[in-house]
């Protein structure tokens, strides 16, 4: 699924950083840890978390995660909003907590493992 | 894979400052692009990536600042990252997943999870930790360039 249509089908969702490339998403991750993101999130899926500090950009980057999404209506710092427009990672703010964030991106097609 | 020749080799050398989250993790995201550019196989561009970064921030949270190096050489990739924080206490604990001595505010922002030094071992061939008390702690870490499909 597209960036822009996962962003689009999703309620109550705030875009601060649009995708630079849109490009096709398959999987998903969720996790506050940041180290346990590093270790664990598969390259190139979308990821959920509550963390709305800088270092979600370095971790994004190195990771090569296109999409995050910032659960539970938490606002990005402006640090972290600069850092993901420099790197070109699309950040948006979405209402739901991330049991329910992640629910929603699975009824989409979203899976952590590749199929 | 790539093959390399002698031409190829080289050492990048980073300086990381203490509680300098602001600028945490561009020594890793440096070496990542460096190895990429090179055409160096995904695969070992994502270890490198993941240990490169577990030791920057180690050294950023507790280390008081260090220095980053990795090397290129031959058949690997080692990765020496060096501090003259107050070392480890006991190795084997920081070994352990989920031990951590992290301060709060450093835990609150998703680091201190106890991951930093179990993740360098799973993502690493060869980890040598040299530590003392009141001393400081190098890292010395190698990844072969043959890549056998690595961890998932």
């Amino acid at each position: 699924m597209k960036i822009k249509d996962i962003l689009e089908d999703l309620k109550c969702v705030t875009v601060h950083v649009n995708p630079e490339r849109d490009c096709e998403i398959t999987r998903g991750f969720t996790g506050d840890l940041l180290s346990f993101v590093m270790g664990s999130s598969p390259d190139g899926a979308l990821w959920v978390t509550i963390q709305n500090h800088v270092n979600v950009a370095a971790v994004a980057l190195l990771k090569e995660i296109p999409l995050v999404l910032l659960a539970s209506g938490r606002s990005p710092s402006p640090e972290l909003r600069e850092q993901c427009l420099k790197e070109g990672i699309a950040l948006a703010t979405v209402e739901m907590d991330s049991f329910d964030l992640c629910g929603v991106l699975h009824g989409m097609g979203i899976r952590n493992r590749a199929e | 894979m790539s093959s390399l020749n002698s031409r190829d080799s080289f050492v990048i050398e980073r300086e990381v400052k203490p509680l300098d989250f602001l600028s945490a993790g561009e020594t890793a995201s440096d070496f990542k692009e460096t190895l990429k550019s090179l055409g160096i196989p995904a695969d070992i561009c994502r270890k490198t990536s993941i240990v490169a970064y577990e030791a920057e921030m180690n050294a950023v949270i507790h280390g008081g600042g260090g220095i980053i190096a990795m090397e290129l050489e031959g058949d690997r990739i080692t990765i020496v990252a060096k501090d003259q924080g107050p070392g480890i206490e006991n190795v084997s604990l920081a070994m352990q997943e989920g031990y951590s001595t992290a301060p709060d505010f450093v835990r609150e922002m998703g680091f201190g999870a106890g991951m930093g030094l179990p993740n360098i071992k799973k993502y690493s061939d060869e980890l040598d930790i040299e530590t003392k008390p009141g001393e400081g702690t190098t890292l010395r870490i190698v990844i072969f360039l043959k890549d056998e499909g690595g961890v998932e």
